[in-house]
C-alpha cells in the first residue's frame, strides 16, 4: 500500500511521460478500447487533436499495450499518425 | 467512382491571387479528367511541424472529389513538376464528410492575432 501511494504523487501529469520502452508500467493498464463501441471518436489524419494522445512526446506511436487500444483500431491510428507526418501536421 | 481527399501545401510566400490561381487550377485538372470537385477547404498559413526542404511554413489546401484513378494520375504529375508546391496527399475515403472541418477559421485567425502581437 505504501509504495503504491508514492508512485502515484511521482506520475503527476502526462501518464505515460516517463515510460521506457522497456520498463514494466506501475499504472494497470487493463482499460477497454478507447476507440472502440458507441459514440467513439472518428480516426482520421485531420483529427490531430485525437492523434496527439497517441503519440510520445518525442512523436513516436506509442505501442497500444500501453494505450489498450485494440488491434483494429490501433492499425488506423498508426496509419492515420503516418499520414498526418507526412503532411506535417504532428 | 471513388471517393479521394486531396491535400497540397504550397510554399509561404505566395500571393492571395496566386494560390486563387493554384486552387482554380488543380480543381479544373480533376473536372478535365472526369473528376466531380465536391468541397474544397483552405486551412491557411500554417507552421509545418518540422521544416520541409528549407520551408518552415505553408498554406494547407483540402479538395474533397469523386473520380477514377486517371484522375488521380493527371493531378500527381502536375504537381510533381510545380514548383510552388512543398508536398501532397491523395487519401481514398470509403465516404465523404462534407460538414465537419478540423481546421476552422478560428485557428487561422488566432494565427494573425499573434503576428499583430509581435
Amino acid at each position: 500500500m505504501k509504495r503504491s501511494k508514492k508512485i502515484k504523487k511521482k506520475t503527476r501529469g502526462s501518464r505515460y511521460s516517463k515510460l521506457s520502452l522497456f520498463q514494466k508500467p506501475d499504472v494497470k493498464f487493463n482499460r477497454p478500447c478507447p476507440l472502440s463501441g458507441k459514440d467513439a471518436p472518428v480516426i482520421d489524419y485531420k483529427n490531430i487533436k485525437l492523434l496527439r494522445k497517441y503519440i510520445s512526446e518525442s512523436g513516436r506511436i506509442l505501442p497500444s499495450r500501453v494505450t489498450s487500444v485494440s488491434l483494429k483500431k490501433q492499425k488506423e491510428v498508426s496509419k492515420s499518425i503516418k499520414r498526418a507526418r507526412l503532411l506535417a501536421l504532428i | 467512382m471513388n471517393c479521394y481527399e486531396h491535400t497540397f501545401i504550397t510554399k509561404q510566400d505566395l500571393s492571395n491571387s496566386q494560390a486563387e490561381n493554384l486552387v482554380s487550377k488543380y480543381e479544373g485538372i480533376i473536372k478535365a479528367n472526369s473528376g466531380k470537385v465536391l468541397k474544397t477547404e483552405e486551412w491557411g498559413l500554417r507552421n509545418l511541424s518540422h521544416s520541409i526542404a528549407h520551408n518552415k511554413k505553408g498554406f494547407y489546401f483540402h479538395i474533397k472529389f469523386e473520380g477514377i484513378g486517371k484522375t488521380i494520375e493527371e493531378l500527381e504529375k502536375a504537381e510533381n513538376i510545380d514548383e510552388s508546391l512543398i508536398r501532397y496527399l491523395t487519401v481514398r475515403v470509403k465516404k465523404h464528410d462534407l460538414e465537419k472541418n478540423y481546421f476552422e477559421k478560428k485557428i487561422y485567425k488566432n494565427e494573425v492575432s499573434n503576428y499583430e502581437k509581435k
